[in-house]
């Protein structure tokens, strides 16, 4: 597992050497908010060529600490309080959470943007599978 | 887009190049020492074979990568009145881990070279650059410090300026002008 970081252009490279096509374009769009020291966004994931929503992407960020590990117990306790907040509203829908396994990409335990690119990959590889898995069923 | 000059020169006479360089471009010389490799799709990879380069500036305190594909050059009645050789090129800067990447998309190391000399960075009608160095080819994968000039005695002189569709001709008449001052 191996995740690059490259600037804009090398999607026109990758374009140009025509050994791979883009096969899936999302893209997550939505308000970002600030609730003391959690940085929170949310926005509605649709194709690239529609404005048909996929889904709701929820990012939750703990700004003082940067340790993946440390961080993690009081993310799950924000969570936690979020969803109840949530549960008693009636919406419809869950929110699902997949911890991507870092280690795989070989990242450590400093958080950085490395890391929300793999997240962001596993969010919308779980987004594929749950709208494949939806179309199967109907 | 770039536009692209080239040819060669004996090492003999690098020094005396650089120092007209150097009145001519207003800047100094930088070092050059960039490791170049150059990847191939494998057969089955594609409808069409392509081929990329990675380029590592090693004269950097820590190195930097650089993923540069080069297209076809400009064809045409065009391209035939102009002296300078004008193509495609796209870059982009990636982190260390760009060849591991290429290798896991199913490109194979065609060859790889490593490149010594100098450089001139300048503006004059448009951003030009132009280096000087030695092509070296190493004996065993990767083994830069063992590598040796491909040609002994020889050193390559290019002159490249970055351009765009729009801009192009401007480009081509600063780099032709500009070369004129190297011609032998």
């Amino acid at each position: 597992q191996i995740v690059l970081e490259a600037d804009l252009t090398i999607q026109t490279i990758m374009e140009k050497l025509q050994s791979y096509k883009s096969r899936v374009a999302l893209n997550f769009e939505g308000i970002q908010y600030r609730v003391g020291d959690f940085q929170v966004r949310v926005g509605k994931v649709a194709p690239s060529y529609s404005e048909t929503m996929r889904g709701i992407i929820m990012e939750v960020e703990y700004l003082p600490i940067s340790s993946v590990l440390t961080a993690k117990q009081i993310l799950e306790d924000f969570v936690d309080a979020w969803k109840d907040a949530l549960s008693k509203k009636s919406l419809p829908g869950q929110f699902l959470h997949i911890e991507p396994n870092f280690g795989e990409y070989g990242l450590s335990d400093h958080y950085t943007s490395q890391h929300t690119a793999v997240q962001y990959a596993t969010v919308m590889a779980q987004l594929i599978a749950t709208v494949q898995s939806a179309q199967v069923r109907t | 887009m770039e536009c692209v000059v080239q040819g060669i020169i004996e090492t003999q006479h690098v020094e005396a190049l650089e120092i007209l360089l150097q009145g001519l471009c207003g800047v100094n010389k930088e070092r050059l020492r960039v490791h170049e490799l150059c990847l191939k799709s494998s057969p089955n990879l594609g409808f069409v074979s392509s081929e990329v380069r990675l380029v590592c500036d090693l004269e950097q305190p820590e190195p930097t990568w650089i993923v540069r594909h080069i297209g076809g050059a400009m064809r045409g009645a065009g391209a035939e009145q102009i002296s300078v050789l004008v193509r495609t090129m796209v870059e982009s800067k990636a982190s260390k881990n760009a060849l591991r990447l290429f290798y896991a998309l199913g490109y194979k190391l065609d060859h790889e070279l490593l490149r010594v000399g100098s450089a001139f960075h300048f503006h004059r009608g448009a951003q030009i650059t132009v280096t000087v160095s030695s092509v070296n080819k190493m004996p065993k994968l990767h083994a830069i410090d063992e590598a040796v000039p491909v040609t002994p005695g020889i050193q390559l002189v290019e002159v490249t300026a970055p351009a765009t569709a729009d801009n192009y001709a401007e480009v081509v008449a600063a780099v032709s002008s500009f070369c004129e001052y190297l011609a032998p």
